[in-house]
């Protein structure tokens, strides 16, 4: 069979590195790199035991799984392992479509755009490494390949403040990637584990008692948690998304918070269930806190970006939560949650840059009644909005009912928080739609006009992945279900 | 339509046949309670009680289509209007036929999301945007509740059902099996039965704007005229009393529950009923009756008397739906929606101004129009149950008195909008009726409010009707003295609106009369929406501002707080920020370093204790 993983790496790496020397023509590589990206993706798709259809079989550890030895210690084994499973594969799937929308979405962009589009697609090949490397070291290093583009991205193409956002971001991110490596080492080498593999380091933790592994667990939850981001660690977000220029506030929100969620689910629940089991009141605190503190800020916001920034802090909370429930729903919860957030929030700051780009302004208090003047990229608000508060028929319902049905079955009432808060996020998505869409048109400069059809292309396509995954969510959950959970407690 | 119709049809004439189709959408793995996992289907269950509702959201549909083209010609955005009217028509036949209380609530989504739009169709009006936010903000409470309803339904009777097919969970929650409620028979007293029935009653509150969720339904005339006579008159907003309906006979409400169900309707029924009293809107005054006479509905299944309320379910759409159409009429001819302005209508308007007293004598209960069955069969079937708690009576008088203000309010409009020499307003355009495509529902459906009631004489209809406790014995002596007492007071109100507003008179009440501050209280709606619109507003958007201070000043101000202490960063940040892009690279290559020669640091301690151990 084909090293399917290693040919995404190769396309992805010589795809970023040809589209930096490509100059003006970069758009036109980084678009054919998407492309092929998003079908080999579909390839992995095809190879994966458990897909389409899922008959209750479990699929046993990693699919299309590579192994060769890359540094060898007499007391160390570093490999370059990979290997995919359900989680890994629906979030790659995710980087994947968000990559060829940002790309489309980001046609008509003049200034250094080898540098912009090199810089997306090096952020996407990290985010692709992260998901599917299973070696510690691997691992880490496509970790801080991410965050190195990133924060390029904002500091050299965003707004008024980005070196204080991309400064913030780095030193946020950094210090957190810190403590998960050496959270990570110090798992290999108090257990014993001879190995980074994966699998050495899953089965060699076992043997660490509860008080090391909670304590451990509770490095990776900081490591991961800022991340992700967690309250009270999130400040970094909103001054990172409101400087970031749009591609990068989509690669952003859709795919890196989602890094720690996947890092969270893999490296820690996974590998120290004793810890995570121990230390679950701390992740439920956590969690109401974010969901809880997101949604009630963003009633506060002004900016469109701001308002959708702290969104994501209470969607992120809510994907804490199901994860923290600690069972194979609460699980399929959290990565549906996380692909449904992705795809809306890259639908949503795509959204606000136009805005932005076509009114001068995101202040909610000087635009309003935009609608006739631009009639699609209203669509696309719409969309967007009724999406992320969770309208059926679209991704964000499926996700959000399992997630809410995981939190009563283990947590009983305590589920009436995030019910409740469901009123509040739509709250203010309603009012910033009210705001912005409807009502007599107010801030509109002469000779605004509709979106371009690149940007309407890229919103587009995001908007039929809203549609396609929330009509037909088994497409996905099939996938995610068909892997075993490791190590939660109870089923 | 047709389709509808022969569904309705051939249900009624092949009694207790049910036609279950199902499809899996989505299945979910094994967790505590489910060890195998469960199924979430999407299917389509038609039996007697959603043919019924089916062949109203059909038929109205229809109609109220007809009446768009002529009603509407004159707007932009027609377009969007009639793809958002379709959907809103495709997902309430789905939710009709929905065989699944998640497939259910997934259409009943749809269906407020489409009344979001099309009562902000005239979006640049800030009051009609405003409204759709405000239907959409209070629906979404019921909703949340109706969710959770839905997690404790599905978590109570987990393991219930008939013996052998592995419980509701394995067969995706569907309502039947073999033509047989599935969960006949399990209904549970327990406390956390009792919850789920009151989320599923808050979820139905929302949806037919009952109180204390009703503050949206008014402002929802917002929208045009055909989506007031469609959505929030004879299908969407029946959604919840439909929902009662289904959850009553498939899965039960304990005693409390229905005494909350019969409380809340009763009271409504009442409470809306006094507000339309004083509004000087024509739509208005309608939107208020219909809350009212869905609190009948509600009451009566509360009750236990699922089949009546949903026959009223079936008259109202007829009746409520042509007061919405004939007021639409008069809304096109003459510009306004204030009564004090129009008068003398029926010269000019012939047409509209009968549809309207057909309407109303329908809704007042006047036989033999459609609402005199349907109200009565209600007030009888209630009080054949007022032995079943002592709490039952209040708010069986409440609703009886509501009769007295239902018959009064709807023909204090009538006379004022059709009655006297010519309008009040010398402004107003001269009015004439409208093209055929808004004549012939008109017609149709005086025809349809004014036989509808007798359909349940009809074999095949009566059949339709069979589910839950019958009709009671319709004439008994008892129920006669009720009818008659129920006919009286409706001529009396009739007659009071007559004395009072009748051929073109106005009524002024005095400035000094008590009655005024009665008159305010009304008119403010006894200060229900200053109240949520104050918490809204003010109390969410404190909390709201201050948490955003907080998080700006506090939380991040303690990490700059901590970013001053380490003066040498801090002098390093200035630094950098007045930097150029290599100064990012510089500093990042430093991190990097650092983190390596952290690792450095540890390897051998860490080599030394692998080696130890």
């Amino acid at each position: 069979m084909l090293p399917l993983i290693s040919i995404v790496l190769a396309t992805l790496a010589a795809g970023t590195a040809a589209t930096f020397v490509a100059g003006t023509r970069a758009r036109y590589v980084a678009l054919g790199v998407s492309a092929a990206f998003l079908a080999e993706v579909g390839l992995m798709f095809a190879a994966y035991p458990g897909w389409p259809g899922y008959n209750g079989a479990l699929v046993p550890g990693f699919a299309e799984q590579e192994s060769h030895a890359w540094l060898h210690l007499p007391w160390l084994q570093i490999n370059y392992t990979v290997g995919v499973d359900g989680i890994s594969l629906v979030l790659i799937l995710l980087t994947a479509v968000l990559q060829l929308a940002t790309v489309v979405y980001s046609w008509e962009e003049r200034e250094r755009p080898a540098a912009y589009f090199g810089l997306m697609l090096l952020t996407c090949f990290g985010s692709f490494g992260v998901f599917a490397a299973l070696d510690i070291l691997l691992f880490f290093l496509f970790w801080e390949a991410v965050l190195v583009p990133m924060f390029f991205l904002i500091g050299g193409w965003g707004g008024p403040r980005r070196r204080y956002a991309a400064l913030k971001f780095f030193v946020y991110t950094h210090v957190a990637s810190i403590v998960m490596l050496v959270g990570l080492l110090a798992i290999v080498f108090y257990s014993g584990a001879t190995s980074f593999d994966f699998s050495a380091v899953y089965a060699s933790a076992r043997g660490l008692g509860v008080l090391p592994q909670s304590f451990l667990f509770l490095a990776l939850l900081f490591g991961f948690g800022v991340k992700f981001p967690v309250v009270p660690f999130h400040t970094w977000l909103p001054d990172a998304h409101v400087e970031a220029p749009t591609g990068g506030s989509v690669l952003l929100a859709g795919i890196l918070l989602k890094l720690g969620g996947y890092g969270l689910i893999r490296w820690a629940v996974e590998v120290l269930p004793q810890g995570f089991a121990h230390d679950r009141p701390i992740l439920f605190a956590v969690a109401f806190l974010s969901i809880a503190w997101g949604s009630i800020v963003s009633l506060a916001q002004r900016d469109m970006k701001r308002l959708v920034a702290f969104s994501s802090i209470n969607h992120m909370g809510i994907v804490l939560l199901a994860i923290a429930v600690g069972s194979s729903l609460g699980l399929l919860a959290a990565v549906l949650l996380m692909f449904a957030h992705g795809i809306v929030s890259g639908l949503l700051f795509m959204s606000a840059g136009t805005v932005h780009h076509t009114f001068g302004t995101r202040d909610l208090g000087a635009l309003g009644g935009i609608t006739p003047t631009t009639p699609v990229l209203s669509t696309m608000i719409m969309a967007g909005s009724l999406a992320s508060l969770g309208l059926p028929a679209l991704i964000g319902f499926p996700a959000e009912f399992t997630a809410l049905l995981a939190t009563w079955e283990r947590l009983g009432y305590w589920v009436l928080l995030p019910l409740g808060i469901l009123v509040v996020t739509a709250a203010f998505y309603l009012w910033m739609m009210q705001r912005v869409l409807f009502g007599p048109p107010r801030g509109i400069p002469p000779g605004a006009h509709d979106v371009s059809f690149s940007e309407g292309a890229g919103m587009g396509l995001l908007v039929a992945a809203t549609v396609l995954f929330g009509i037909l969510p088994s497409l996905l959950v099939n996938v995610i279900v068909s892997s075993p959970v490791k190590g939660f407690p109870g089923p | 339509m047709v389709l509808g119709l022969l569904i309705g049809i051939g249900e009624g004439f092949s009694p207790g046949r049910t036609t279950n189709v199902q499809i899996l959408w989505l299945h979910l793995p094994p967790s505590a309670q489910f060890p195998n996992g469960f199924s979430l289907v999407m299917g389509t269950l038609v039996d007697p009680l959603s043919a019924l509702v089916l062949m109203v959201v059909t038929v109205v549909g229809f109609l109220v289509l007809l009446y768009s083209i002529g009603y509407m010609h004159q707007d932009r955005g027609l377009a969007r209007y009639y793809a958002e009217l379709s959907l809103f028509l495709a997902s309430m036949s789905a939710l009709v036929v929905a065989n699944n209380l998640l497939e259910f609530f997934l259409f009943w989504e749809l269906v407020g999301v489409c009344s979001y739009f099309l009562i902000g169709f005239y979006y640049e009006k800030p009051s009609a945007a405003s409204a759709a936010k405000e239907a959409f903000l209070v629906t979404r409470v019921g909703d949340v509740m109706f969710l959770l309803g839905i997690f404790l339904y599905f978590y109570l009777y987990a393991a219930a059902g008939p013996a052998g097919l592995g419980g509701w969970a394995a067969n995706g929650f569907v309502f039947v099996h073999n033509g047989q409620p599935f969960l006949a028979g399990a209904t549970s007293s327990s406390t956390l039965a009792t919850v789920a029935g009151l989320m599923i009653l808050g979820g139905a509150a929302g949806k037919s704007a009952q109180f204390p969720l009703h503050v949206w339904l008014p402002d929802a005339m917002e929208g045009p005229t055909t989506v007031s006579a469609l959505i929030h008159a004879a299908t969407m907003v029946a959604a919840g009393v439909y929902l009662l309906a289904v959850t009553s006979v498939f899965l039960g409400f304990t005693s409390f529950d229905q005494l909350v169900i019969v409380a809340i309707g009763g009271f409504t029924a009442f409470f809306a009923a006094t507000m339309a009293v004083v509004h000087p809107d024509i739509k208005r005054v309608i939107a208020y009756s219909t809350i009212s006479q869905l609190g009948y509905m509600v009451l009566a299944v509360g009750a236990g008397f699922t089949a009546v309320g949903l026959y009223h379910l079936f008259t109202h759409a007829f009746f409520k739906a042509l007061l919405f159409l004939a007021a639409g009429s008069v809304i096109h001819a003459v510009g306004t929606q204030d009564l004090f302005k129009m008068g003398g209508l029926r010269r000019s308007m012939r047409l509209t101004s009968v549809a309207f007293a057909v309407g109303g004598l329908a809704l007042a209960g006047i036989p033999p129009f459609a609402g005199f069955w349907s109200k009565d069969d209600i007030l009888a079937s209630v009080y054949s149950q007022l032995g079943a708690h002592p709490l039952y009576w209040p708010f069986f008088l409440l609703a009886f008195a509501a009769v007295f203000l239902t018959a009064y309010y709807i023909f204090r409009a009538w006379f004022l909008a059709f009655s006297g020499s010519g309008p009040r307003d010398p402004s107003l355009p001269h009015a004439h009726e409208g093209p055929w495509t808004m004549q012939v529902p008109l017609v149709v459906l005086s025809v349809l409010a004014a036989g509808a009631g007798m359909f349940a004489f009809l074999p095949g209809f009566a059949n339709l009707l069979e589910r839950g406790p019958g009709i009671p014995p319709h004439f008994g002596t008892t129920e006669i003295l009720l009818s008659g007492a129920s006919l009286a007071l409706a001529v009396g109100g009739i007659a009071l609106a007559w004395a009072l507003w009748g051929n073109g008179r106005v009524y002024a009440l005095p400035a000094s009369s008590p009655a005024q501050a009665v008159r305010r209280l009304l008119l403010e709606r006894y200060y229900f929406k200053a109240a949520y619109d104050w918490i809204g507003a003010r109390g969410v958007n404190t909390v709201a501002r201050a948490a955003d201070f907080f998080d700006v000043y506090v939380i991040d101000g303690v990490v700059h707080g901590f970013e001053g202490a380490f003066g040498g960063l801090s002098d390093r940040l200035r630094r950098i920020q007045s930097g150029v892009v290599s100064d990012y690279a510089s500093y990042l290559v430093a991190g990097l370093i650092g983190v390596f020669a952290l690792l450095l640091l540890i390897a051998p301690f860490l080599l030394a204790r692998v080696g130890g151990g």
